[in-house]
């Protein structure tokens, strides 16, 4: 085997196995899975189980501080800590008659910190309902600035709380639809390449590609089933961009039946090629525009996805553009392979 | 000690997926995916035999 020829096959493989370990040995940032009280009312003194993930309570508690967050000068101090062990801890909130805000309801965020997971936060841990006409007047109650302190650095994924560990797939879910538009955007060039020339090998490298793609994109739709079942409640929830993918793939169901149902191969290679340039006009509204229109349980409804903030950080985007790489690099393997086989077997049927 | 029950019931009585921070919907997607790749090869496989027949039936 000539190695100059066959180094990116090396490289997808190496790529993958790469996102496989880091994407599963990396360990997820402290976070807070519950706490014991969803609501309160002013002027309670609440005891409060919190229950931590990947948390140092117990390592950490020279240090470990708890706050009640409402604005960036509303904090009120946790009191009384006890350390059952490094996931699970008790402390008491000491709610002010009194607070500082116009709404009913305020919602409070639970901030814990200490010297080894540095601080963390379970956004609206709490709900806490109040007579809004009171004034802002500063008692000793809450603190009005608090000092962070920065955790030891280690290489950590965010801690999502709906998401937990299943924020890895990011790196298993998402690259496999980067890979089935660029293996696409093979396809279709060589169906251009094919109207151009009409040089069969071009029309077989379009179908292959076309096909690899395909299979992509149901493996795509397939593990977003099991994660969406563990994360939104159902495999499939109508969501838009699922609708959308869903009806983008029987297009390209039927680029194949248009295949099968031509017998003659010019006929078949012009009239797939300017199908299959049709077919990768309308996927690009059906996923990247119509998807931002409208509301969505995917990142990024209504907008632009959020390839930013807690959906995708430096540490992630580590694992998460190799893996496109790689995996773009495997398909576009499995893409000659079949495309070899066909040619192949032409060969050995027009002889 | 008495608020911890409930808390620790729930995740005692929480299904299996549901365990460990949620790490088995990870595995089970990475066996999907990899399902895909091996079914793939398999029939690719399956396509290479056939043709190898052929070759055999025409000599």
């Amino acid at each position: 085997m000539n190695i100059k020829k066959h180094w990116w096959k090396l490289l997808g493989v190496v790529i993958v196995g790469y996102t496989l370990v880091a994407g599963l040995i990396v360990p997820l940032k402290p976070g807070v899975i519950g706490v014991s009280h969803k609501n309160a009312n002013a002027g309670d003194s609440l005891r409060m189980e919190v229950v931590g993930y990947n948390t140092h309570f117990e390592k950490g508690k020279e240090d470990l501080k708890l706050w009640l967050k409402g604005d960036t000068t509303f904090f009120i101090k946790g009191q009384d800590v006890a350390i059952f062990d490094d996931n699970t801890l008790e402390v008491t909130f000491v709610i002010p008659a009194m607070l500082p805000f116009d709404q009913s309801v305020v919602e409070l965020s639970l901030l814990i910190q200490n010297g080894i997971d540095g601080p963390f936060i379970l956004p609206s841990a709490i709900f806490v309902t109040h007579s809004p006409d009171s004034v802002r007047v500063h008692t000793d109650e809450w603190v009005e600035k608090i000092d962070l302190e920065i955790g030891s650095s280690v290489m950590a994924f965010p801690f999502r709380n709906i998401l937990k560990e299943t924020i890895r797939n990011t790196y298993f879910h998402v690259p496999l639809w980067f890979t089935m538009i660029f293996i696409l955007l093979g396809s279709v060039f060589n169906a251009i390449k094919y109207l151009r020339t009409g040089i069969t090998i071009y029309d077989e490298k379009s179908s292959a590609y076309a096909t690899i793609g395909l299979l992509f994109g149901i493996l795509g739709l397939l593990t977003g089933a099991v994660w969406a079942k563990n994360t939104w409640g159902a495999y499939w929830s109508f969501d838009i961009k699922q609708n959308m993918t869903a009806i983008a793939l029987l297009i390209y169901f039927a680029y194949f039946v248009l295949r099968g149902s031509l017998e003659e191969s010019a006929q078949k290679g012009k009239v797939s090629a300017v199908y299959n340039i049709f077919a990768f006009a309308t996927l690009i509204p059906l996923l990247y525009i119509i998807p931002r229109l409208t509301d969505s349980l995917h990142p990024g409804s209504g907008g632009n996805p959020a390839f930013g903030g807690e959906d995708l950080d430096n540490t992630m985007r580590m694992v998460f553009y190799p893996a496109i790489i790689g995996w773009t690099l495997l398909a576009y393997w499995m893409g000659n392979l079949l495309y070899r086989w066909q040619t192949v077997k032409n060969k050995i049927l027009f002889q | 000690m008495n608020l911890i029950l409930p808390l620790l019931a729930v995740s005692k009585n929480a299904d299996f997926l549901n365990s460990i921070g949620k790490i088995y919907v990870v595995v089970i997607v990475i066996m999907v995916l990899f399902a895909g790749i091996i079914t793939f090869l398999f029939r690719l496989d399956q396509k290479i035999t056939q043709l190898e027949n052929q070759i055999k039936n025409d000599e």
